[in-house]
């Protein structure tokens, strides 16, 4: 069916409010179930609800209004506390919000698809039956089934019908219900009042990706204040910039060419301040609180808690740190798939935690913090942390490395091994872990993001997982070196520290060019030979050296000279030249040109 | 009555007539379909791009776009030559990508009808793999070779494209 809603703007409205209760909704969820007679809480959740099923029916969406108004029938019943909230009744409210989300994704989609709603509500309508108010209703106790059975065949009329009820006008249900009692007599022994966990499990894990694709990317919301800024700062630029049409003009009728350089030079400066001022609007726009990721995972880890039959409290810090909408879209299957690894594998069951002397409930700490121009995300368990050699037994007996790779490493490394592709400590595979895909998935958007990923293990006493990401990935700060007469563009977030060095300091060790730096010794790679570059200059004896860090590892790479530091934006290679190793894309030089940036990432793990 | 029949056989069939750049490679007249066709420009300062195929001579901006660049003469084994005045680059979009392709000199626009494009023969002496020619032309005093690029760059070479170290 599709959608047939004349006003396209008022349903953009309607989508665009709706989604964002929801995204609140499953939050307070969560927050009401820990402290359940936080009155205001209550209410709001309420309210969102109400709200929903308000808009919906205004719009005419019946299966929306449907199933709204059951959740906000039973919401209703805890808020005039005739309930008590139990984890029960939490998946069943929780249930019906996924639903409602999965709903509204169709109405987003384009295409209204007839779903079961049946289901849900009647697990829902249990929890109404002992309602004086509703009594009519819902008294017998055969009835709230009943009403399921009903409500397909009634659908256009029934959430009228059903709202009406709410406000005690019971009897149009009656007569709707009254027909399909007989033949659907049979089916009513099935469901059962109270939810079991099977069937929960289903419904629960489709709509969560509908939950997923609801989080609406295709519109940003901006401050208002941020958006009068802007427009201000556009301003400046346009005078300038007239002031440099009048003053191209100028020169061109010969007026005052001894001042043309002078004028030339403080309009320069100027636009510099202008555009520099523009940019930092512009990205604080697309940040975006990491909250925004963030707060699905409450609900997340109450569900595998209850999965996995742990208890486990989940901390969040920092949500309120702010970073780039695409670094925010990137990072959130990678920190699902630790969020779940600290509660499957790192923490340990109420017992087991109990005989290890430690509190039945487990903590899983997830903080984020601004630190430079990164951004630090931490999933921190106290659990029983990684065993580095069952990691190393696990990952000979998948025949993932060899017996000499494994002696050769050290504990460090032997970490890494838990990202490889294929890898898993499970024997069994599971629905929910067990495939040796998650860790590579982390691996591989973190590496997208130019991030950094460290391991924190502490045999018996949890993990941590520490990612550090760059703010932007549109626009960073970069060192131009060139590489004989090649510019090539090195992303300063990875530059230690550059020095000038005579080739006679060159040592070789292993047929591998190194540098002895301090303490420690460094091995080189000649960009020159990487790129393939042509050799221009042969006599010089001297060269520069710019050391580059990513994560532990550190090279030095050898170019001709230094440039200089310009702050540049990444422009895609295409796809055609996406998989280049060394190249991390390229940008535009303020001559015209095209300079390549180079990739750390890839240079490094190149020469280890 | 007649009219009316023509159109809509030719809007059927994609139209009868076709339009294709015709553009010179070592003294041989190729062309290409016009919608194929996103702009034709003068030769510009190329960035080599390391670690790419041969034929790959780097990459361009294009307003604000960087696009790669692919020297045909390169591609199809000729001889390579110095750019002069003629040279120019057509920039093209190959499956959905923005693409330079670097040609000796670019002629003109011809339109010719469908059915005089016959099928390639089954030997192709120039090195042009034989995937990538559609067709043949023969017109009264030219030969020209109807290329297809998007064959040219069929999955397996793009792969290797971005593989090649």
């Amino acid at each position: 069916m599709a959608i047939d809603c004349e006003d396209q703007e008022l349903l953009d409205g309607f989508l665009a409010e709706t989604t964002e209760l929801l995204e609140k909704l499953d939050d307070d969820l969560i927050s009401l179930e820990k402290s359940p007679e936080d009155a205001d809480l209550m209410n709001r959740i309420f309210r969102s609800i109400h709200t929903v099923k308000g808009a919906s029916s205004f719009l005419g969406f019946d299966m929306l209004v449907k199933v709204t108004h059951k959740t906000e029938d039973v919401l209703n019943r805890l808020r005039k506390v005739e309930l008590t909230l139990t984890p029960e009744i939490m998946d069943v409210i929780l249930e019906a919000v996924d639903l409602v989300k999965t709903l509204v994704a169709d109405i987003k989609g384009g295409d209204i698809i007839e779903r079961d709603l049946e289901g849900t509500i009647a697990k829902l309508i249990p929890y109404l039956s002992e309602n004086a108010v509703e009594a009519t209703v819902l008294a017998p106790v055969f009835a709230p089934k009943e009403e399921k059975e009903a409500a397909p065949p009634a659908a256009p009329t029934e959430p009228a019908a059903s709202q009406q009820a709410g406000e005690a006008a019971p009897a149009e249900p009656q007569p709707a219900k009254a027909e399909p009692k007989a033949e659907s007599a049979p089916k009513q022994v099935a469901p059962s009042p109270q939810p079991k966990p099977q069937p929960v499990k289903e419904p629960q894990k489709a709509p969560a990706k509908g939950g997923e694709d609801l989080a609406d990317n295709s519109t940003v919301r901006v401050d208002v204040k941020r958006l009068d800024d802007l427009m201000n700062q556009v301003g400046e630029l346009v005078l300038e910039r007239n002031r440099m049409i009048q003053l191209h003009s100028d020169y061109q009728t010969g007026l005052n060419p001894a001042e043309f350089g002078d004028d030339f030079g403080k309009l320069s400066k100027r636009l510099n301040f202008v555009t520099s001022e523009l940019q930092m609007q512009v990205l604080k726009m697309r940040m975006l609180p990491v909250e925004k990721v963030f707060k699905k995972f409450p609900r997340i880890v109450r569900n595998l808690a209850r999965d996995l039959g742990k208890e486990v409290d989940l901390v969040i810090y920092g949500e309120e740190t702010e970073l780039d909408r695409s670094v925010v879209d990137e990072i959130g299957d990678p920190l699902i798939h630790l969020i779940r690894n600290a509660l499957d594998h790192g923490l340990e069951t109420p017992e087991q935690r109990l005989a290890a002397g430690k509190d039945r409930t487990g903590t899983v700490v997830l903080s984020a913090a601004h630190e430079g121009n990164q951004i630090v995300i931490s999933i921190k368990d106290d659990g029983r942390g990684i065993d580095p050699d069952r990691i190393a037994r696990k990952a000979l007996d998948k025949g993932l490395v060899t017996d000499d790779q494994v002696a050769a490493m050290g504990t460090r490394e032997i970490l890494d091994l838990i990202f490889l592709p294929g890898f898993s400590t499970k024997e069994q595979t599971t629905d929910l872990s067990g495939r040796g895909v998650g860790m590579d998935v982390v691996r591989t958007n973190i590496r997208k993001l130019n991030g950094i990923i460290e391991i924190k293990n502490e045999l018996g006493h949890g993990s941590e997982f520490i990612l550090k990401l760059p703010l932007t990935l549109a626009i960073i700060q970069s060192l131009l070196v060139e590489v004989e007469k090649e510019v090539y563009s090195i992303p300063l977030a990875s530059v230690i520290e550059t020095m000038r060095v005579s080739k006679k300091e060159f040592h070789m060790i292993g047929g591998q060019e190194v540098l002895k730096l301090r303490d420690s010794v460094l091995p080189l790679l000649r960009l020159q030979r990487t790129f393939g570059c042509h050799e221009v200059y042969t006599d010089r004896d001297t060269c520069y050296v710019v050391i580059v860090g990513v994560a532990e590892k550190r090279i030095g790479l050898i170019v001709t000279r230094l440039l200089g530091q310009q702050e540049v934006a990444i422009k895609s290679l295409g796809k055609f030249l996406s998989n280049l190793p060394g190249i991390g894309g390229s940008t535009i030089m303020g001559d015209g040109r095209v300079a390549l940036i180079v990739d750390p990432i890839g240079l490094v793990g190149g020469a280890a | 009555m007649e009219t009316a029949l023509t159109k809509v056989k030719s809007e059927e069939y994609g139209g009868e007539l076709i339009q294709l750049v015709s553009f010179n490679l070592e003294k041989e007249e190729y062309g290409i379909n016009v919608l194929m066709v996103r702009e034709i420009i003068r030769m510009l300062n190329i960035t080599r791009v390391p670690n790419t195929p041969h034929y790959v001579e780097g990459v361009i901006n294009l307003r604000g776009k960087v696009i790669p660049i692919i020297n045909l003469r390169k591609k199809f084994d000729l001889m390579d030559t110095e750019y002069d005045k003629r040279t120019r680059i057509m920039v093209m979009e190959v499956v959905g990508e923005l693409m330079g392709f670097i040609v000796d000199e670019v002629s003109e626009v011809i339109r010719i009808s469908e059915k005089e494009i016959q099928p390639p023969p089954p030997v192709v002496s120039s090195g042009i793999e034989q995937e990538c020619m559609a067709g043949v032309i023969n017109q009264a005093e030219r030969l020209l070779v109807l290329l297809d690029l998007e064959k040219m760059f069929s999955a397996d070479e793009r792969r290797l494209f971005s593989n090649v170290a």
